[in-house]
C-alpha cells in the first residue's frame, strides 16, 4: 500500500502541477506580453536599418558589367530584374549592352542564352522554364545565365529592313500609288497621350503619314521595337515592301497599337495583309485591347526562298491608330 | 534653515509642471508645442521639396483668390463684380485654404519677408493644418484616455510617412484632414459638454471643413448617427411629449455650416444652386488618372477592393498599426461589455444597475468616424489615383486608437513590472515611448522628400513597395532632386530640358526660387530637348520609350534615386 501510494502521489503530483506550470506560464505569457510591443517598434527599427543599407553600390553593377560584356554574344540576351531596375540596368550597363533589341524584345523565343542580371534575389518572368547554366554573384548583383530548352531560329527579321535598301514604303489611294521618301528630319515625339515617337529617319508619305522603326508600350508597359505605321484611315492602304526577304516555313510576329488607344477600346480595327507575289499569306486584324499580340503565317510554300514580302497596312478609322508591328521568318 | 527653504522652492517649481488630472490650459500648450515643434520640422524640410502638379494651380488660385479679398476691403463692391473671374480659376474645389495659401504668401513672403521662398509662404497654411491635427489628436486622446494616450497617438499620427510627405504641400488633403478630426471633436465636445457654445461652434467648424475639400461631404454619415444615438433619450422623451428634439451640434451644422461655406466661397455668391450642383457632379463624376497597383495600371473602374488595405499595410508604420489594434480592441471589448450588459438589464432588470454612456459614446463616434472616411474607397467606382491621400482624415482616428493601445501596454508594463516606481518607472515609460516611436520616426525621416515612395519595412521599404509594382510618386514633383542632383551641376548651358510630368508653372516657380538653374529651357517636345526627364510612374513608361527613340539612347546619364529605387531617370541626347 506505501508504495502504491507513493507511485500514484508521485503520478498525479506531477500532473496536477503540470496544469498548474501551464497556467502559470500562460499567465506569465500574458503578463509579459506587453513586450511584444516594443520588440516589434524595435523590430520595424532594424529592419528599416537594413533595407536602407542593403543597396547594391555602383561598384557591383561594374562588376557584373565586366562579366556579361566578356561572356554575352551579340545574340544573347541581356535582361534586368526586377522589372523596376530595369533603368539602373540600362544606365549602368549602356547602350552597348543594355540595346534597345534587347530591351524592347518582341519576346524571348529567338535567345538561345540569355544572361539575367538581378539585385534582391529578383526574377525575369519571361524567362520562366529556361535552363539555368551558372550563376555569379558581384556583391549584391547575381548575373544568372540561362539557356533556352527551345530556341526559334529567326531567318530574317523585317525590322531590320527599314532603310531605303531594303525596303519600298508607298501609300495607296483608290488605285493610286505614291511612294513614300526615306529622309531624315527631327524625330516626332511628345509627352504622355502623344503617342509612340517617329524616329529621325523615317518614310515620309504623302499626306503627312511616316513609317518608321519605334519602341511602343504594351498593355503592361513592356516596350516592344517594331515597325511603327500610323494608321491613315479611310480607304487609303500604307503599303510596306521588304526586299529579298529570307523566307522560312513561317511569317512570325507581333502587332499592337498605342497604349492609350489599345485601352481605350473605342477605335476601329487595323488590319494588316502579308502577300508574296500573288499570294495573299493572311490578313491579321487587330482590335482595341489585343494588346501586344502574335500571329503567324505559313510560308512553307515558299520555304528557302528569297522574295519580296508586301505588307498593306488599312483602318477604316484614323483616329489615333497608332499601329506597330513586328515580323520575322522562321 | 537652507534645507527646508530648498525643498519648499523645488516643490513650487515642480508644481508649476505638475498635470493635474483635469485636462487644461497645460494640455492646450503640450499640445500647441507639440504642433509648433512639427510645423517648424515642415518648415525646415519644406526647400527641398519641389512642386506637385497640383500645387502650382493652388498657389495662382491662392494669390488670386486673395487679391480679390484684398480689392474688396480697398474698393468695396467694385470687387464683387470681379468676384466670378476670381473664383472661376480651379472652382471645383472650395477657397478656404486656397484663401490663406494666397493670404500667407501676400503677408510672410511678400510684406513681411518672413519666408525667403513664396512657395514656402504659400505652403504655410497647410503645414499649420498639420499642427492642428496634432494639437486636436493629443487632446482628444488626452481627454478620452490620459495625456499618455494622447501624446503617443499625436506622434504616431506626425510619424507618418505619407502625412508627413502631404503635410508639406500647399494642397487640401492634410488640411481636410485636421478639419475632420477638429471638426469631430467639436462635436464630440458639444454633446460632452451639452454647452450651446461647443454646438455653435461645431457648425462654424463644419462650414469651415465644407469649405476645405469635399470630403466634408461624409462626416454627417459619421456626425449624425452618434449625435441621434447620445440623444436618443432625449428624443424619444420629446417625441412622447409630441415634441421633436434634435441634437443642438446637428442643428448648428445644418445651418452654420453652409452659412459658413457660402459666406468664405464668393463664387456661390451667383448662380448658387446651379454652382453647388456643377460641383457635387464634377466630383461625383470625375475623371480616372493612372495609378499603378500590385503591378497593374489602373485608370478606370472598376478599382480593386484591396486598395485601401494594401495601401495602408504598406505606408504606415507597422508598429502604429499593432497599436491601433490594440487599442481598437480594447476599446471593442469595451463596448461589447457594454452592450452584454445592457441586454441583461433589458431581460432582468436590476434596480440602480443601468448601463451609462461612455463620455458621449466617444467610440463609437471615433469608429464611425474612421468608417466614414474610408469606406468609400472599397466601392468598385471610387477613383484610387491620389493613393492615400483621399482617405488622410481616416488617420487620427486610427492614431487615436494607437495611443489607447499605447496606453494599455503600458498599463500592462507596470502591472508586469511592480517594481518599477518614481525614476525608473518614468525611465522605463520614456523607453517604452521610445521604442514605438523610433521606426516611425526614422521611416519618416528617412522618406523625405520622396514621400510618395517610401514604403515601410514590413513590405521592405522603398525598394519592397517597388517590388510589389505599388506607385512611387505621381505630380511630378521630384523634377526638382534631378535639377539638384545633376541639371544645376551638370547641364549644359542654356540645354533644353522635356520636363514630363512636371508642368510649367512648377518649373518657373523652380527657377524663380533658384531650385533650378535659371538658364536652363523647359520643353515639352522630347524630340526637341538635348536633356530629358522622366518621373517613374508605370504608365510612364510610354514616355520613357518615346525618349529611348527621339534622343537615340535607352541608357540614362542619371538616375535619382531613394534605396537603390529608380525616382527620375534623365536622359541626354549623345
Amino acid at each position: 500500500m506505501p508504495v502504491t501510494r507513493a507511485k500514484t502521489a508521485c503520478k498525479l503530483r506531477p500532473a496536477v502541477s503540470g496544469d498548474e506550470q501551464k497556467r502559470a506560464a500562460a499567465k506569465a505569457w500574458q503578463r509579459y506580453a506587453f513586450a511584444a510591443i516594443p520588440a516589434a517598434g524595435l523590430l520595424e527599427l532594424g529592419a528599416h536599418v537594413v533595407q536602407t543599407h542593403s543597396v547594391a553600390p555602383d561598384a557591383d553593377w561594374k562588376a557584373a558589367r565586366e562579366f556579361v560584356a566578356t561572356h554575352a554574344a551579340p545574340e544573347d540576351l541581356v535582361a534586368f530584374a526586377p522589372r523596376w531596375a530595369d533603368p539602373v540596368g540600362r544606365q549602368e550597363f549602356g547602350p552597348q549592352i543594355a540595346t534597345v533589341e534587347r530591351e524592347a524584345r518582341a519576346d524571348t523565343t529567338r535567345f538561345a542564352r540569355a544572361y539575367e542580371v538581378s539585385i534582391r534575389g529578383a526574377h525575369a518572368p519571361d524567362l520562366d522554364g529556361w535552363h539555368r547554366e551558372d550563376a555569379a554573384r558581384f556583391g549584391g548583383v547575381t548575373v544568372t545565365t540561362l539557356t533556352n530548352p527551345s530556341p526559334v531560329h529567326v531567318i530574317d527579321d523585317l525590322v531590320s529592313h527599314v532603310d531605303p535598301q531594303r525596303m519600298r514604303v508607298s501609300r495607296v489611294d483608290g488605285g493610286h500609288e505614291s511612294e513614300c521618301t526615306f529622309a531624315h528630319g527631327p524625330p516626332l515625339a511628345g509627352g504622355l497621350g502623344s503617342g509612340p515617337a517617329m524616329p529621325p529617319d523615317r518614310f515620309v508619305c504623302p499626306g503627312g503619314s511616316n513609317v518608321g522603326t519605334s519602341v511602343v508600350a504594351d498593355l503592361d508597359y513592356y516596350p516592344h521595337r517594331c515597325i511603327y505605321t500610323p494608321g491613315v484611315g479611310g480607304d487609303s492602304t500604307l503599303r510596306l515592301r521588304f526586299l529579298d526577304v529570307v523566307l522560312g516555313s513561317s511569317l512570325h510576329g507581333h502587332h499592337a497599337l498605342y497604349v492609350e488607344a489599345e485601352r481605350m477600346k473605342t477605335g476601329a480595327p487595323v488590319t494588316i495583309t502579308f502577300r508574296i507575289g500573288d499570294t495573299t499569306l493572311g490578313t491579321i486584324f487587330h482590335r482595341d485591347g489585343d494588346g501586344w499580340r502574335a500571329f503567324e503565317l505559313d510560308t512553307s510554300a515558299f520555304a528557302g526562298q528569297r522574295a519580296e514580302v508586301v505588307a498593306d497596312i488599312v483602318s477604316p478609322g484614323g483616329q489615333r491608330r497608332a499601329y506597330c508591328f513586328e515580323a520575322n521568318t522562321q | 534653515m537652507n534645507e527646508p527653504l530648498a525643498t519648499s522652492w523645488r516643490s513650487r517649481v515642480l508644481g508649476v509642471f505638475a498635470l493635474p488630472d483635469r485636462i487644461g490650459w497645460r494640455d492646450h500648450v503640450i499640445g500647441a508645442t507639440l504642433a509648433g515643434a512639427y510645423v517648424a520640422w515642415l518648415v525646415a524640410t519644406a526647400r527641398v521639396l519641389g512642386f506637385p502638379r497640383d500645387e502650382g494651380v493652388y498657389f495662382r488660385a491662392g494669390a488670386t483668390y486673395f487679391n480679390w479679398w484684398r480689392t474688396l476691403i480697398e474698393r468695396g463692391g467694385d470687387a464683387l463684380r470681379l468676384a466670378d473671374g476670381a473664383f472661376s480659376d480651379n472652382h471645383e474645389h472650395p477657397v478656404l485654404m486656397k484663401t490663406l495659401f494666397g493670404a500667407s504668401g501676400y503677408f510672410l513672403h511678400q510684406k513681411w519677408h518672413v519666408f525667403a521662398d513664396a512657395t514656402t509662404a504659400f505652403r504655410f497654411p497647410a503645414m499649420c493644418t498639420a499642427g492642428i491635427a496634432l494639437f486636436t489628436t493629443y487632446l482628444f486622446g488626452a481627454r478620452l484616455w490620459g495625456r499618455r494616450a494622447g501624446l503617443v497617438a499625436a506622434l504616431l499620427l506626425g510619424l507618418m510617412p505619407r502625412v508627413f510627405f502631404h503635410a508639406h504641400l500647399a494642397c487640401f488633403d492634410v488640411p481636410i484632414m485636421a478639419m475632420w478630426i477638429w471638426c469631430v471633436y467639436v462635436n464630440w465636445r458639444a454633446l460632452d459638454t451639452g454647452k450651446l457654445r461647443w454646438a455653435i461652434f461645431a457648425g462654424i467648424v463644419y462650414g469651415l471643413t465644407l469649405a476645405t475639400k469635399h470630403n466634408a461631404w461624409l462626416l454627417p454619415f459619421a456626425l449624425t448617427p452618434h449625435a441621434l444615438f447620445v440623444h436618443r433619450r432625449a428624443t424619444l422623451a420629446a417625441l412622447k411629449r409630441g415634441r421633436i428634439s434634435l441634437p443642438a451640434n446637428l442643428v448648428s451644422m445644418a445651418l452654420l455650416g453652409p452659412l459658413v461655406l457660402y459666406a468664405v466661397w464668393p463664387y456661390l455668391w451667383h448662380d448658387t444652386i446651379a454652382r453647388l450642383e456643377w460641383w457635387v457632379d464634377f466630383h461625383m463624376h470625375h475623371e480616372y488618372y493612372n495609378i499603378e497597383f500590385l503591378g497593374k495600371n489602373y485608370f478606370g473602374p472598376p478599382s480593386p477592393k484591396s486598395y485601401l488595405p494594401v495601401m495602408v499595410l504598406a505606408t504606415v508604420p507597422s508598429v502604429t498599426l499593432l497599436l491601433f489594434g490594440v487599442g481598437a480592441y480594447a476599446r471593442g471589448a469595451v463596448a461589447v461589455g457594454r452592450l452584454r450588459a445592457w441586454v441583461r438589464a433589458r431581460s432582468a432588470p436590476v434596480p440602480g444597475a443601468a448601463t451609462t454612456d461612455s463620455r458621449a459614446e466617444a467610440d463609437l463616434l471615433l469608429a464611425l468616424s474612421l468608417l466614414a472616411a474610408i469606406t468609400l474607397f472599397f466601392f468598385p467606382r471610387t477613383p484610387i489615383f491620389g493613393g492615400t491621400k483621399h482617405w488622410l482624415p481616416a488617420y487620427p482616428v486610427l492614431a487615436l486608437f494607437a495611443g489607447c493601445g499605447f496606453d494599455r501596454v503600458a498599463a500592462a508594463m507596470q502591472t508586469a513590472l511592480p517594481s518599477l516606481a518614481g525614476a525608473r518607472l518614468q525611465a522605463a515609460q520614456a523607453a517604452l515611448v521610445a521604442s514605438v516611436i523610433a521606426a516611425p520616426l526614422a521611416v519618416t525621416a528617412h522618406s523625405h522628400p520622396f514621400g510618395l515612395s517610401a514604403y515601410v519595412p514590413l513590405v521592405g521599404g522603398t525598394a519592397g513597395g517597388a517590388d510589389l509594382g505599388l506607385n512611387r510618386q505621381f505630380w511630378g514633383y521630384t523634377t526638382q532632386d534631378a535639377a539638384a542632383q545633376y541639371l544645376n551641376p551638370k547641364a549644359p548651358n542654356g540645354a533644353s530640358v522635356f520636363l514630363d510630368d512636371t508642368t510649367w508653372d512648377a518649373w518657373n516657380r523652380m527657377q524663380e526660387e533658384k531650385r533650378v538653374r535659371r538658364d536652363l529651357r523647359a520643353s515639352g517636345n522630347p524630340g526637341d530637348a538635348q536633356i530629358a526627364l522622366v518621373q517613374h510612374e508605370l504608365h510612364m513608361n510610354e514616355v520613357d520609350y518615346t525618349i529611348w527613340v527621339a534622343l537615340g539612347t535607352d541608357a540614362p546619364a542619371y538616375i535619382v534615386r531613394q534605396d537603390g529605387v529608380p525616382i527620375v531617370s534623365v536622359y541626354r541626347r549623345p
